[in-house]
């Protein structure tokens, strides 16, 4: 594809960090000019070095900056962008600001403002699906009908999730294994929905023991052409924060993949959805159920462009040129596995609490099959500002197997100095035997907390880092060199 | 005197003694063995302990030493003397509340001079989006406030002096 | 140079009692010096407790630098003195390393009598800063003392090498340029207020240091002012109003790593610089001098095998080998440094004393420093000995010992009597270090030859007048005269008086020698101002 014939010659990247870089990558390769937009913090962040052009922004703190449409649209114009390109948190899945930009006369790389608002709404996607006749969680909604609430609860039979309706982050949720405890468990959740969200209402939902999360990438055009791109497994999460993203998923059967995968793919076209898309489930080992729709690109898109040799960015730039897609179905194929680690500027040793500092030394895996997506550079400051996601890992291998021993390999070969990291606990995960095995759920980590904090330290290792330390700590060399000669060959001696 | 490194948490004592080829790393009650390093300009080397040698990439940043090593990064700081025995003078007379974590100052709750008693909320700090209270962890009177509303600090930045007493 | 080649048998059961008994002797040293070291009624334990106070040698242990010697100077001081109540004589002075440097270490020990100056514990200071002059040493003053034992101050306070020599040794070593760091752990009362006030640095000590010429009760008593500590004298105020401290220390350790900082800052002068060579052990045990040296004194050994288990590869050149036999004298190296040792190997002749005075001419003129290892019963007496001049001899010895420039040695491995005690470079001679092995005795004749000589005239007084003694009588008058000598002449006694720098285990000789070596060449050797004498 030239830029020649696309409609537009240059493209706004409205992000920041490695997803900046990652789609400044594909314009290039599209001969398309990347103009950025970043606040005054990222000056120094590679992505901006990168664009053809970059547009300062600013807020009152640094993320406001990137959350000011009028700002960025005002940006695009001054640059000359006929397109936009999100990225993904943001103003991703913002209908307003895809729709602003499209006023803008500047074509939004993603789907309708109609579908981003139908998906963004969880009700409203939900029974969506539900009536398309795709499978979603059997659920109760309080406020359906106060009076049948317990009923209904009660029929969709143990176990269940009691949850506020105004809740998020796992507050006052219960699961109720025994249909007899429901009662209490339906009080406690009312009074904790209460207490933190002044809120009393409930929903209940079929609980999924030790559920998997399986999502399945889609691409739709203009055309109504819709395909998949086949699933990714995000299980490895803690508080709902991804860590580790694969595919194909080890928990799927041929049979399973396909039905969700299709299954997928009907939910996206039933939706007309254009560009590209996840469509999230949770799968409890013989059924799934629909989660979530996200109407954007994906932090872990990278993994499928692996297995498939997509490359989903630029298929986005073209559907959103209103090109057609250039596959179908039957011309997408899986090959070999893919992994990614996301390295976070966090201390999962201490409780995942952030880190911050500076990237003294940045040295990333080079080998075959290993790609890094990364958002910083050397010299760098990492700061709590943002999200805390500082690059991604990718390796691609003929098995799983290979992909795991490859991604333990590159983990620990990346040399990040100057700013604490998860690299460590990646490492352990990777080689953690539930996770070898792909017996991981969504509540894994939470399950074997010490993957987390880690082992102590080996005495040997103790003494190889204290020995680096003392030799290229001053105080400690120039103590060395001082005692005489004589003093040092007698050692501790006393009379 | 030791010199002191904090590697977790943990302060570990050791001394080299220079020898005809390296030095002889001296770990208290724990390790002496002949160690040497090479490339030490290029922040590269090879690390050989007792006769075993391997690669390491390390970052020397003031009194921090940032290693990488057996697929592993550690970051170990130099506990100077006089400043960390200093430090215990001069937090003698005085009581701070430093940052858990790095993060930014959501929201002051005290001024200068007001007295405060055990666990009042001094302030409200915000760190990957959670919300953090810190509180004095004794009675006295808040002498100096370190940071104003939307600041951002490191780990261990002294937040708030108190003065002790009534 | 060649090699000592050994002639002693280490199976034989003469070797085997030896070794028995010097292991013993140095054991029992050991356990004294623990003793003086580290035992303490609880009660004083318990004060430096309460005060938040570090013991005397937790202080010194955190001053030195890791991995390097200490070698204490009179650990056994006052032994023998104030009915044993005052170990050390309440200091512990030593030579160990600061930063890299060579310091002399001068500490009040509080645990002992509140670290309170007996005439002992002046005649330790005074001997530690006469070392650090004589070697142009730095020293290191860790302040904690309660002041001057007053009952005692007639034997401490007026005279020349008293309490006062102190203040004069501390100044004349400022004029010298060699620098003091004083660390006020303590009250600093009356005299003991100018050891910081006299030393180019000093540290205090917040709430446990203080410095003031009179204490509040005495200020109390004087002027009926009532003060407090802090405000009289405290770290506090000599830091920000008086200026007569410097540095204000949040605790000992806290002064202890500042007093480290200032040490690390000082010129380290030029070592005077004499032939040196990589070092070497000695090719001989050590601790086979346990199995040499006899366990009866009176019984001869060769000096010979002692040096080869003291030098480098027990290599030893020996100068005039067929000459003036009972004075060994020649070049070896101690820790790669070149000295030259006179060694005794029986009585002093005419001949023996003119080669150790030639030998003294050709090291002093070579910058060898020198070596004395005593084991000496004297000059020979007799008509022969005057009438060939063994006076004159002995003097031409006394006069080298007395005139050489380079820096002297002196270990009494056995015996030192009489004039030999001069002639092989006694305290009096100013050795820059002297040093004793248990069993050796020193005094002015043999416990025997005094009773003999002492009984004799009470004999011949007696006699004119027509009186005579019985054996019972002479016995009397013998046994007290033969107990004091031997009280009086042992290590122990001479250690408690500082008439050495501290007695030795054998096997820890080599090592005291190099340190003491080491530290002396910081001052420069002066030339001699003729050519060597041939006697």
């Amino acid at each position: 594809m030239a830029a020649a014939s696309l409609p537009f010659d240059t493209v706004l990247v409205a992000n920041r960090g490695e997803i900046a870089v990652r789609i400044i990558a594909s314009l290039r390769k599209l001969g398309v000019r990347a103009a950025i937009v970043h606040h005054e913090i990222d000056a120094a962040a590679p992505a901006v070095a990168l664009a053809d052009v970059a547009i300062k922004i600013s807020g009152k703190t640094p993320v406001s900056a990137y959350l000011d449409g009028e700002q960025i649209i005002a940006a695009a114009r001054a640059a000359g962008a006929g397109a936009l390109h999100p990225g993904y948190g943001f103003l991703s899945e913002n209908a307003g600001f895809a729709r602003a930009v499209a006023a803008a006369g500047i074509a939004f790389i993603g789907p309708t403002p109609e579908v981003i608002e139908l998906m963004g709404d969880k009700i409203r996607a939900r029974n969506f699906v539900a009536r398309g006749g795709f499978p979603v969680a059997p659920s109760a909604i309080e406020e359906d009908d106060p009076s049948t609430f317990l009923a209904r609860a009660r029929s969709i039979g143990a176990p269940l999730l009691v949850k506020p309706s105004a809740g998020g982050g796992g507050k006052g949720m219960r699961i109720v294994r025994d249909l007899d405890l429901l009662d209490d468990a339906v009080a406690q959740a009312r009074s904790e929905g209460q207490r933190y969200f002044g809120d009393g209402r409930l929903y209940v939902e079929r609980y999924v023991e030790k559920p998997r999360h399986i999502e399945v990438q889609v691409l739709g055009d203009a055309f109504g052409n819709v395909v998949h791109l086949f699933e990714r497994e995000c299980s490895v999460q803690r508080r709902f924060q991804k860590i580790i993203e694969e595919t194909p998923s080890p928990a799927l059967s041929a049979k399973m993949r396909q039905s969700i995968c299709e299954t997928a793919a009907n939910i996206a076209r039933a939706a007309g959805y254009r560009n590209a898309g996840t469509v999230e489930f949770i799968f409890g080992g013989e059924e799934f159920y629909f989660l979530e729709m996200n109407t954007r690109l994906q932090v872990e898109h990278p993994v499928t462009e692996m297995i498939t040799g997509v490359d989903l960015v630029a298929e986005q730039i073209a559907i959103a040129a209103n090109r057609a897609l250039p596959f179908r179905q039957s011309d997408i194929s899986a090959r070999g596995h893919a992994i990614e680690a996301r390295l976070y500027a966090e201390s999962p040793e201490r409780g995942f609490s952030p880190t911050s500092g500076k990237v003294l030394m940045l040295d990333y895996p080079r080998e075959q099959g290993v790609r890094v997506d990364s958002g910083i550079a050397e010299g760098q400051s990492i700061t709590t500002a943002f999200d805390p996601m500082l690059a991604k890992l990718i390796v691609h291998a003929q098995t799983r197997d290979a992909a795991v021993t490859k991604a333990i390999a590159a983990v620990q070969d990346l040399v990040l100095l100057g700013c604490e990291t998860n690299a460590d606990f990646l490492a352990r995960v990777l080689g953690d035997p539930g996770f070898r095995n792909g017996a991981v759920h969504t509540g894994y980590l939470d399950e074997n907390p010490e993957i987390a904090s880690g082992p102590n330290d080996a005495p040997d290792d103790v003494t190889r880092f204290l020995a680096v330390a003392a030799l290229v700590t001053r105080p400690v060399r120039d103590a060395a060199e001082a005692v005489p000669a004589l003093h040092a060959a007698i050692g501790r001696w006393r009379n | 005197m030791f010199h002191k490194f904090d590697l977790g948490g943990i302060t570990r004592e050791l001394w080299l003694t220079p020898t005809a080829t390296g030095y002889r790393l001296n770990v208290l009650d724990a390790w002496s063995g002949p160690i040497a390093l090479t490339d030490e300009g290029t922040g590269r080397g090879r690390l050989t302990v007792a006769g075993f040698s391997e690669a390491v990439a390390f970052v020397v940043d003031g009194d921090l030493i940032h290693i990488h090593m057996r697929g592993r990064t550690r970051s170990l700081r130099y506990l100077d003397p006089l400043r960390v025995l200093a430090s215990v003078d001069s937090d003698g007379g005085h009581n701070v509340a430093r940052a858990p974590m790095p993060g930014t100052v959501v929201a002051l709750k005290v001024a200068p001079g007001d007295a405060v008693t055990t666990g009042t909320v001094l302030m409200v700090i915000e760190s990957m989006k959670l919300e953090t209270q810190i509180r004095a962890s004794q009675d006295g009177i808040v002498e100096r406030l370190h940071v104003k509303d939307g600041d951002s600090f490191d780990r261990d930045a002294i937040l708030v002096t108190l003065l002790q007493g009534t | 140079m060649q090699r000592i080649v050994s002639l002693i048998d280490t199976r034989t059961d003469e070797f085997r009692a030896n070794d028995v008994h010097n292991r013993r002797l140095a054991a029992e040293l050991k356990e004294r010096q623990q003793a003086a070291r580290f035992t303490r009624p609880k009660r004083d334990l318990e004060r430096l407790r309460r005060q938040n106070k570090m013991f005397v040698r937790d202080r010194i242990e955190a001053l030195l630098d890791p991995g390097t010697p200490f070698l204490e100077l009179s650990t056994l001081a006052g032994n023998r003195a104030y009915e044993n109540e005052v170990p050390g004589a309440a200091q512990v002075v030593g030579i160990g390393i600061v930063s890299g440097r060579e310091v002399i270490v001068h500490a009040d020990d509080a645990s002992v009598k509140g670290g309170a100056w007996y005439p002992l514990s002046v005649k330790k200071i005074v001997r530690a800063l006469d070392v650090a002059i004589e070697n142009r040493l730095p020293v290191v003053h860790l302040c904690d003392s309660a002041g001057g034992f007053l009952p005692l101050q007639a034997e401490f306070f007026a005279d020349r090498y008293y309490a006062g020599r102190i203040f004069r040794n501390q100044s004349m070593l400022s004029k010298m340029g060699v620098p003091q760091v004083a660390v006020v752990m303590g009250h600093c009362t009356a005299g003991g207020a100018y050891v910081p006030a006299l030393s180019d640095y000093n540290i205090i000590v917040q709430g446990t240091g203080a410095i003031f010429l009179g204490g509040p009760p005495l200020v109390k008593a004087a002027t009926g002012e009532e003060v407090s500590v802090e405000e009289l004298g405290g770290a506090d105020m000599h830091t920000s109003v008086s200026g007569t401290g410097d540095y204000l220390a949040g605790s000992e350790l806290h002064a202890i790593a500042i007093a480290r900082d200032i040490v690390g800052r000082f010129n380290r002068a030029p070592k005077a610089a004499i032939d040196h060579v990589a070092p070497e052990p000695p090719a001989y045990d050590p601790s086979e001098l346990y199995g040499i040296i006899p366990n009866d004194p009176r019984v001869q050994f060769d000096m010979r095998e002692v040096i080869a288990r003291m030098v480098d590869g027990s290599r030893f050149h020996e100068y005039q080998p067929r000459y003036g036999q009972t004075l060994i004298c020649g070049f070896a190296r101690l820790h790669g440094y070149q000295i030259g040792i006179l060694a005794n190997n029986g009585v002093l002749f005419s001949d023996s004393a003119l080669k150790g005075a030639h030998f003294i001419q050709l090291c002093d003129k070579n910058r060898t420093p020198l070596l004395f290892l005593q084991n000496i019963t004297g000059f020979m007496v007799g008509r022969d000995y005057e009438r060939r001049g063994i006076t004159k001899d002995g003097a031409k010895l006394i006069m080298a010992v007395s005139g050489a420039a380079v820096p002297k040695f002196t270990v009494n491995c056995n015996g030192s009597y009489g004039a030999g005690t001069y002639g092989m470079s006694g305290r009096a001679f100013d050795p820059r270090f002297m040093f004793t092995w248990p069993q050796s005795q020193i005094s002015v004749m043999g416990a025997e030859q005094a009773a003999g000589v002492l009984t004799e005239i009470k004999v011949k007084q007696l006699a004119r007048n027509g009186e005579q003694l019985s054996e019972a009588e002479l016995a009397a008058i013998r046994e007290p005269i033969l107990e004091s000598y031997r009280e009086q002449s042992s290590a122990y006694y001479a250690t408690s008086e500082i008439w050495d720098d501290g007695i030795l285990d054998p096997i820890d000789t080599r090592n005291a020698l190099a340190i003491a070596l080491s530290a002396a060449l910081n001052t420069q050797i002066e030339s001699p101002h003729y050519g060597v004498f041939r006697m």
